[in-house]
C-alpha cells in the first residue's frame, strides 16, 4: 500500500539568518531577528541563536522580541534572496546526487539508495554531504538526517542537534521506534494537533498505537494520513498519477535573458499555462522540475516540491527564485555602487559555472495528484458532495472494518468473479489485469459475452447439474462434456431450481495448467432454467472435478 | 421576484418568506434513464423519498435496482449499495449506467447493524440501495424513511419492506431471448409500478 523511500534531509537551521549574515557580515555575532508581516502583525519569522538565548521565539511579535533581547537587529525577510543563496548549497549537494528536491530555502531532501552505496553507508554519506556543504561557507550548523521516509528524515535532521557531528542516522526499519517520543505538534495541522492533545494523545507513539479503523472513524482521512506518518510510513500524496507526457511547458527567450525580471516574466506565463492545462484534466501539481538552457548549451534543472498542490502564485514564486539563483550565479555585471548586487556576486562566486544568459525555460510537472479540493462544481456542490460522501463512508468503514466498503474495478478475466476487483474505499482503483495493455486488448478465451450477470457468487454455490437420465453432468479429461444438462438444483434459484430449458456452451477452461497448486480444469454452461413459480431464470453453472456449482445469476 | 411586487409596509419576516428560493418538485428529481424512466412519475425518483423494489430472485430485481442507482451517479453524485451477501455484479452495474468510481458497495453487514449502516450512508450518498433483511422492524423502517427525507437522499429498499413507500416497483417473471447458439441476448423486464403520482398501477416492459 505504502512504500517508504530511504531519504536524507539536509537542513540548515535559521536559514534566513544565515543568508542575511552572509549578505551583511556585520551581523555576525549579534542577535538577529528576521521579521515578516502577517496581516497587520509584525512577527518574528526566524531568530538567531543569540536572540533565542534571550527568549525570542518564532511567531513572537517584533516589539516583544526587542523587549526581551535589547540590541537585537531586526531585518526584513527576503525570500527571494534566501532562495538564491540556498542555490549554492543545492548545487553543492548536487555533486553527491542528482535527485535533490527542494522543500523550502534552507531544507532539501534526496533519496539515499544510490549515493549511500557509493560512499559506503549512510553515515559516510551524511558526513560527506556535511563536508560538501561546509565547503560552500554555509556549513554553519548544517544538519543531516537519514531515515525511512521523508517525515522521519526531517525529524532526524532536527534530532541531529543533540549530537556534535550534526548527523543522525536512523537504522533501516527503526523509523517507527524513532518517532515514538516526538510530540504530535510535529505534524503540520494545527486543528488536528490541538484535538489530539486535548484527547491526551501527546506523542506520535500514542497516535501510532491506535487501531487503524478507530483513527479513520474518529478523525477521517486526515487522521489516517497522520496515523501512517506516526507509524513511520510515508503516505506521500494520496494517489499519484503518472504525469501526462505532453504537459511540458517551455518558452524560448530571444534575446537570451540576463536579467531575472525578464526570465521570470516569461516563466510566470508558463506557470499559469501549466497549471491551467493540468486543471483542465482535473490534476494538480505537487512537485515540479524547473529546467533552463543557457546560451552555451548548458542545461540546468532543479526539482521543487510543495506539501500541498501548487497554486499559480506559489509556482511562479519558486520558478522566479530558481531563475534568480541561476542568473545570479552567472557572475553578473555589477553596477558600481550597487552594494547588494556586489555581495550577491560574492556569494555566487564560489560556484564555478561557465554558463551565460538563459535561452530557454521549461517547466515539467514531476508529481501530479487528482485535484480534489480545488475544483468547484457548477453550483459549488460537487466538492461538498464528495466530502459528505467521504465522511459517511469513512464512518461506515469505522463501524464495519476498513475493507467492508469497496468500489469495483472492471478488469480482464474469464469468469464473472475474475472480471471484477474490489478495492477498499479510498485506495487507488487499479486493476490487477488491465483491460487494455499498451492499447492492445488481451484475449480471455472462454469468457462469456454480454449481457453480464447481476449476481455473482464468490465462492460459487454448490449445485446439482443432472442430465436427462438423472446422472450428474461430468467433464472428460479433454474438457469435453457428455450429455447436455437437463436439471439444475441450487439454493440460489427460486423454488430451488428446475428443468433446463436451454443451454449454451460448454466453454472449457484449462486454467494455469503450468502451476500444479492453482491449476483447474472446468467447463462453464450458460443455462436458462424453468422454475415452478418464477418463470425463466438464467444463470452460469460450472462443472469441475465432477461437482457442479452456480457461479452467477442474471438477476 | 421583482421589487415592485412586494407591497410597502410588510414586516421583514413576511418579505423573507416571499423571496426565499423556490424549488420546484421537478428540480428535486433524480432522472432515471429510459426505458424505465418513461414509466416513473416525472421520469425519475424524487429526492428524499423511499422506493421499494421487490420480486422473486432472478427475475431482474438487481438490474432494476442498478438502473435506479445509475440515476444518482450520472448526475455526478454518489450512490451506495448495501449488499450483505457481497454478490452484486459490477459489470452488470457498469452496463446499467452506474459510474463505478462514485458507487460504494458495503459488504458484510451484520443484521443488527443494518439500520445504523443505512442511516450513516443516507448522510453521505444521494442514493442508497439496500437489500432489506428479513423481518425488519417497522419502527426502524420508518426511521430510515424520515432520515432519507431529512437528508434529501433516495432510499431504494430491495426486498420485503414492512411499511409504506412513495413508489413500489414489483418485478415480475419474464422470458429471455436467445440467439440460435443458445446464448442469451436480451430480455424485457416486466415491472409493475404503483405509488404516488402514478395514475394507475401499470405494467411496463423494458429491455436489458
Amino acid at each position: 500500500m505504502t512504500r517508504t523511500t530511504r531519504t536524507a534531509c539536509v537542513w540548515c537551521p535559521d536559514w534566513p539568518v544565515t543568508a542575511a549574515r552572509r549578505r551583511d557580515p556585520e551581523l555576525a555575532g549579534v542577535p538577529v531577528v528576521v521579521r515578516e508581516r502577517i496581516g497587520s502583525r509584525d512577527v518574528v519569522r526566524c531568530a538567531s541563536s543569540e536572540a533565542r538565548a534571550d527568549g525570542v521565539t518564532r511567531g513572537m511579535r517584533r516589539r516583544e522580541a526587542e523587549a526581551r533581547s535589547p540590541g537585537v537587529v531586526c531585518i526584513d525577510a527576503d525570500p527571494a534572496y534566501e532562495a538564491r543563496a540556498f542555490e549554492v548549497v543545492a548545487r553543492a549537494i548536487e555533486t553527491v546526487t542528482p535527485r535533490v528536491v527542494l522543500d523550502r530555502p534552507g531544507r532539501c531532501d534526496f533519496p539515499t539508495r544510490g549515493p549511500a552505496r557509493y560512499f559506503g553507508g549512510d553515515e559516510a554519506l551524511a558526513a560527506h554531504v556535511r563536508s560538501v556543504v561546509a565547503a560552500t561557507g554555509f556549513g554553519e550548523g548544517v544538519r543531516v538526517g537519514i531515515a525511512d521516509g521523508m517525515f522521519a528524515a526531517r525529524l532526524a535532521a532536527r534530532h541531529a542537534r543533540a549530537s556534535e557531528v550534526g548527523v543522525h542516522v536512523v537504522a533501516p526499519g527503526e523509523s517507527a521506534v524513532f518517532l515514538t517520543p516526538w510530540p504530535v505538534s510535529t505534524l503540520n495541522n494545527e486543528a488536528l494537533v490541538s484535538l489530539l492533545v486535548r484527547l491526551g494523545l501527546r506523542t506520535l507513539g500514542s497516535v501510532a498505537a491506535l487501531p487503524n479503523d478507530a483513527v479513520l472513524a474518529r478523525f477521517g482521512t486526515d487522521g489516517r494520513v497522520f496515523h501512517e506518518l506516526a507509524r513511520g510510513l510515508d503516505p506521500g500524496p494520496p494517489v499519484l498519477v503518472t504525469p501526462p507526457p505532453d504537459l511540458v511547458e517551455q518558452c524560448e527567450l530571444d534575446p537570451p535573458a540576463t536579467r531575472v525580471d525578464v526570465a521570470a516574466f516569461a516563466a510566470k506565463g508558463l506557470a499559469d499555462r501549466l497549471l491551467e492545462r493540468l486543471a483542465e484534466r482535473g490534476l494538480a501539481c505537487t512537485q515540479v522540475i524547473v529546467e533552463a538552457e543557457t546560451e552555451y548549451g548548458e542545461r540546468l534543472a532543479r526539482t521543487w516540491r510543495h506539501d500541498k498542490a501548487l497554486t499559480p502564485a506559489a509556482l511562479s514564486e519558486r520558478v522566479r527564485w530558481q531563475l534568480d539563483g541561476w542568473l545570479a550565479a552567472q557572475a553578473p555585471v555589477v553596477a558600481a555602487g550597487d552594494r547588494r548586487a556586489q555581495q550577491d556576486a560574492d556569494v555566487m562566486a564560489d560556484v564555478d559555472t561557465a554558463a551565460g544568459a538563459l535561452t530557454l525555460v521549461r517547466l515539467v510537472p514531476d508529481e501530479v495528484v487528482p485535484a480534489d479540493g480545488r475544483q468547484l462544481g457548477f453550483w459549488g456542490g460537487d466538492q461538498a458532495a464528495r466530502d459528505r460522501a467521504d465522511r459517511a463512508l469513512a464512518r461506515v468503514q469505522g463501524m464495519l472494518g476498513y475493507d467492508a466498503v469497496a468500489t469495483a474495478v472492471v478488469q480482464g478475466g474469464r469468469t464473472p468473479v475474475e472480471q471484477v476487483r474490489w478495492v477498499p474505499w479510498g485506495e487507488p482503483r487499479e486493476p490487477e489485469r488491465p483491460l487494455t495493455i499498451d492499447g492492445e486488448v488481451p484475449a480471455w478465451p472462454g469468457a462469456l459475452p454480454p449481457p453480464y450477470p447481476a449476481r455473482v457468487f464468490a465462492p460459487p454455490l454448490p449445485a446439482e447439474l443432472l442430465d436427462g437420465d438423472g446422472r450428474p453432468v461430468r467433464v472428460s479429461g479433454r474438457g469435453e462434456s457428455g450429455p447436455r444438462p437437463a436439471w439444475l438444483w441450487c439454493r440460489a434459484l427460486p423454488a430451488g431450481g428446475g428443468t433446463v430449458r436451454s443451454a449454451a456452451g460448454p466453454w472449457p477452461h484449462d486454467v494455469r495448467w503450468w502451476d500444479p497448486a492453482t491449476r483447474s480444469r472446468r467447463v462453464l454452461w450458460q443455462l436458462v432454467v424453468m422454475t415452478e413459480d418464477a418463470g425463466e431464470i438464467a444463470c452460469i453453472a460450472a462443472v469441475e472435478n465432477g461437482s457442479a456449482t452456480v457461479e452467477a445469476v442474471y438477476d | 421576484m421583482a421589487r415592485a411586487e412586494i407591497p410597502d409596509g410588510l414586516p421583514l419576516s413576511a418579505i423573507a418568506a416571499r423571496v426565499q428560493p423556490f424549488v420546484a418538485a421537478r428540480e428535486r428529481l433524480l432522472p432515471v434513464a429510459l426505458p424505465l424512466g418513461n414509466h416513473l412519475p416525472n421520469g425519475g425518483v424524487q429526492r428524499g423519498t423511499t422506493v421499494v423494489v421487490d420480486g422473486r430472485r432472478g427475475v431482474g430485481v438487481t438490474t432494476t435496482t442498478l438502473m435506479l442507482a445509475a440515476a444518482a451517479t450520472t448526475t455526478g453524485e454518489w450512490a451506495a449499495i448495501v449488499d450483505p451477501d457481497g454478490t452484486v455484479g459490477a459489470r452488470a452495474a457498469a452496463d446499467a449506467g452506474v459510474e463505478l468510481e462514485r458507487c460504494a458497495v458495503v459488504r458484510r453487514v451484520p443484521r443488527d447493524r443494518w439500520s445504523a449502516v443505512v442511516a450513516a450512508l443516507l448522510d453521505g450518498a444521494a442514493l442508497v440501495a439496500a437489500t432489506v433483511p428479513d423481518r425488519l422492524r417497522p419502527g426502524d423502517a420508518r426511521r430510515l424513511i424520515a432520515k432519507a427525507r431529512e437528508r434529501s437522499s433516495v432510499l431504494v429498499a430491495v426486498g420485503p419492506w414492512p411499511v409504506e413507500a412513495a413508489l413500489r416497483l414489483h418485478v415480475e417473471p419474464s422470458a429471455w431471448e436467445r440467439a440460435s447458439s443458445g446464448l442469451l441476448t436480451r430480455r424485457d423486464i416486466v415491472v409493475h409500478v404503483e405509488g404516488r403520482g402514478v395514475r394507475a398501477p401499470m405494467r411496463l416492459a423494458h429491455a436489458v
